[in-house]
């Protein structure tokens, strides 16, 4: 008896592993369960929350309601569904964020708003939802620091002014503030040299190579933007556009006849080494299919 | 002088009584028309629902369709090798053999092209690929040399075929009218005048020329296709003789098992003799010997340099997942078969044969691990993707519709080599000094 119960026990579980990456839950924090939006769900807000679904979400999940989702598993399920909407807002916000393989985490692709309007949008399919009280959001008590960037030409040195953004919306400079600077490029940002700290006033200088490839058409553009790894700060960006750097005269990589552009821009030679072996060789297997003609018409009995 | 026991009436009548519609062929046919049938349910499927059926995915896009294109650009190689390599060197042996290896180039050829098709999500869309043509892709080129060479072996199938031709058609009168008069239209009046023999003799000389360069191109054009890219194994500048020597072993392999077949269900064993399988296998020991040189280079160098994602594909490849079956295809499909075929007793029929069938599965395993593991690894990183992405297996539906080639390669062979003479008559009739056939 004893071993048939164990066979039982085992043939279960074998047919039963499959299934087990399907079934695995996704467990969600309880404090972050009880996390509410910061605003109310109005048509507008769940309109641009159907904007950033159909970019982000929709090729999974696939249109609400219409089961239409990818055929991926474990199964992205239709979120309108009444299992999917028995989730708090909380728990569909911290599983936007945090992703579980294989859904991707949205948390630095969407903006915590952005993530919101998604809960929005997808709250609009659930008649009977009605949204929990608001909580806005704490006010920031830390450092807020913008940035200034100027260009002294003569000099040819990129000065960046940090300013301290005070409680009554005056400004003061930051001083010990560590900003770098990049310049554009066709893919991405290159960091011009080390980040400088600023001094007392505020101030971090720069010097900008004379011999950096300008654009096309001789600016170049710059970026600042203060280093914060820990995320102490609420930080601003500055950019400029100035005039600066080697000025690129070479000509686009598909102005000239290359192996890698379309066909009316492949190289002479390419074109002609083709050509003619194929004109050779069908010359040739012409040359023979009419010998054929020839032996044909020569056995006709006179 | 004639050789003894060779008659006119005995070279005729052996090399043309299975001219015929016996049951064997029949079943054998009817076996063969099913079972692609079959397939062509699944690809049915594949054409309805996607090449999603498949087991490829985004990073293994090229599966077994690839592996198997490979494997039959690589097996149409053999008519240039016998015909016209051992031909204008002179090899007289060769004779009995140029037809069963034109007939295999031929098959394969054609039936190359339409493999490629099986891989494609839009077939409808395939005219694109001339429409849109780039002159400097290399799948242009691949489309361009593989149609040259299967019009090249065609004619050079059919060229020394003229006169066998007007033989069956004067001389084999127990066949249906309506099949002598397909022979009599196919024979283009060959009478045997000096000046048709003068026709196609030339002709057969520009052929032979043209073959080498054509074939050579045809397997390193296809072997461009993976070495123009810089992925771990494919990123290789000996791609091309790689191929091409692989591609020798492979199509040695498939003559030598067509001649088993042909000499035991035709009864030639008077024309295919013990001498032409020694030889065969002389000539596969050879090239196994090429592309075990190839091999070592291919897999030293990248291993003692070790490149990371090299490292990273010849562990997989060595010792890692792929090893079982890379270590099957090196040992019981290169190193085994060169070293039994050193000795003279494995180079008779038998022996020899069996040696050969392991040779052409290892060689289709050999392109599979060509193809497969390279895409196992791509350079950039995986995140966040399905399962079934990472690891390629191939599905049921999959696997019919590449046996579907095979059988297409079968049915073309087996109708050549039903309807025309598996062993060229008249050449033969003349290397055994027998009387010539009189044309009237």
């Amino acid at each position: 008896m004893r071993k048939r119960n164990l066979f039982i026990v085992l043939t279960g579980l074998t047919l039963s592993f499959p299934f087990m990456g399907m079934s695995q839950t996704w467990d969600v924090p309880a404090d972050q369960k009880e996390v509410v939006a910061p605003f109310k769900f109005t048509p507008g807000i769940q309109k641009q929350g159907e904007q950033i679904y159909s970019k982000n979400c929709h090729s999974c999940h696939g249109n609400p309601g219409k089961n239409d989702w990818a055929k991926l598993t474990p199964p992205p399920g239709d979120l309108s569904a009444v299992k999917a909407q028995q989730q708090t807002d909380g728990e569909w916000f911290y599983k936007i964020t945090t992703g579980k393989a294989p859904m991707p985490e949205f948390r630095n692709v969407l903006s915590e708003d952005e993530r919101w309007w998604v809960v929005a949008f997808l709250r609009s399919f659930n008649p009977g939802y009605i949204q929990p009280e608001p909580v806005a959001k704490k006010v920031f008590t830390g450092r807020v620091v913008t940035l200034n960037l100027t260009f002294d030409s003569t000099q040819k040195q990129v000065i960046v002014k940090a300013y301290d953004m005070l409680q009554d919306k005056r400004k003061a400079p930051a001083a010990g503030v560590e900003v770098e600077l990049l310049v554009k490029r066709y893919f991405g940002n290159l960091t011009m040299g080390s980040p400088v700290t600023t001094n007392t006033q505020g101030i971090a200088k720069f010097t900008f190579p004379g011999d950096l490839p300008a654009q096309r058409d001789g600016f170049s553009e710059l970026v600042a933007r203060v280093l914060d790894p820990k995320g102490l700060m609420q930080t601003t960006p500055d950019t400029l556009r100035i005039a600066a750097g080697k000025s690129n005269d070479q000509p686009s990589l598909l102005e000239t006849r290359a192996w890698w552009s379309v066909r009316s821009k492949a190289p002479v030679w390419i074109i002609l080494t083709y050509t003619l072996s194929v004109l050779i060789v069908w010359g040739f297997i012409i040359y023979i299919l009419l010998s054929m003609v020839k032996i044909y018409k020569s056995g006709k009995l006179k | 002088m004639a050789e003894k026991d060779f008659t006119l009436e005995k070279i005729t009548g052996d090399l043309t009584h299975h001219i015929r519609l016996n049951k064997g062929f029949l079943a054998w046919m009817g076996f063969l028309t099913i079972s692609l049938l079959v397939c062509l349910y699944a690809y049915s499927l594949q054409l309805k629902n996607g090449l999603g059926v498949a087991g490829i995915r985004d990073y293994v896009s090229w599966g077994m369709y690839l592996s198997n294109f490979v494997f039959f650009v690589a097996s149409s190689l053999i008519g240039m090798l016998i015909s016209a390599f051992l031909g204008l060197i002179g090899m007289k042996w060769i004779t009995p053999l140029t037809r069963i290896a034109e007939t295999i180039a031929v098959a394969f050829a054609a039936v190359a092209g339409l493999v490629i098709v099986s891989d494609m999500g839009r077939p409808e869309r395939l005219a694109n690929v001339f429409i849109y043509a780039r002159f400097q892709s290399p799948i242009l080129w691949d489309v361009t040399v593989i149609t040259t060479y299967f019009v090249l072996s065609l004619l050079l199938l059919f060229l020394p075929m003229i006169a066998d031709l007007a033989i069956i058609q004067r001389k084999v009168t127990t066949l249906p009218a309506w099949l002598r008069t397909v022979y009599k239209v196919l024979s283009l009046n060959y009478r045997d005048t000096p000046e048709q023999n003068r026709i196609i003799h030339r002709s057969i000389r520009i052929l032979l020329i043209l073959i080498i360069p054509a074939a050579l191109s045809i397997h390193t054009v296809t072997s461009w296709l993976f070495a123009v890219t810089s992925r771990a194994g494919w990123d290789s500048t000996i791609f091309g003789p790689y191929f091409v020597s692989g591609a020798f072993v492979a199509g040695t392999a498939a003559v030598i098992l067509a001649m088993f077949f042909f000499r035991k269900n035709y009864k030639l064993s008077d024309y295919l003799t013990d001498l032409h399988f020694n030889n065969m296998g002389k000539v596969l020991a050879t090239v196994s010997l090429v592309y075990l040189y190839f091999n070592l280079n291919e897999f030293l160098v990248p291993g003692y340099k070790l490149k990371r994602a090299d490292a990273v594909h010849l562990h997989e490849l060595l010792a890692g997942k792929d090893a079982l079956l890379f270590w099957f295809v090196q040992i019981g499909g290169l190193l085994l078969p060169i070293l039994f075929m050193l000795f003279r007793r494995f180079r008779k029929p038998v022996p020899i044969t069996i040696i050969a069938v392991a040779v052409l599965i290892a060689a289709w395993f050999k392109r599979y691990l060509i193809v497969i593991p390279t895409q196992e690894h791509p350079f950039l990183p995986i995140q966040h993707i399905p399962e079934n992405f990472l690891h390629y297996t191939p599905t049921l539906t999959e696997t019919l519709i590449s046996i579907a080639p095979f059988l297409l390669v079968l049915i073309i062979i087996t109708l050549i080599l039903k309807f025309f003479p598996v062993i060229p008559l008249q050449e033969t009739a003349k290397e055994k000094g027998v009387e010539p056939f009189i044309f009237d």
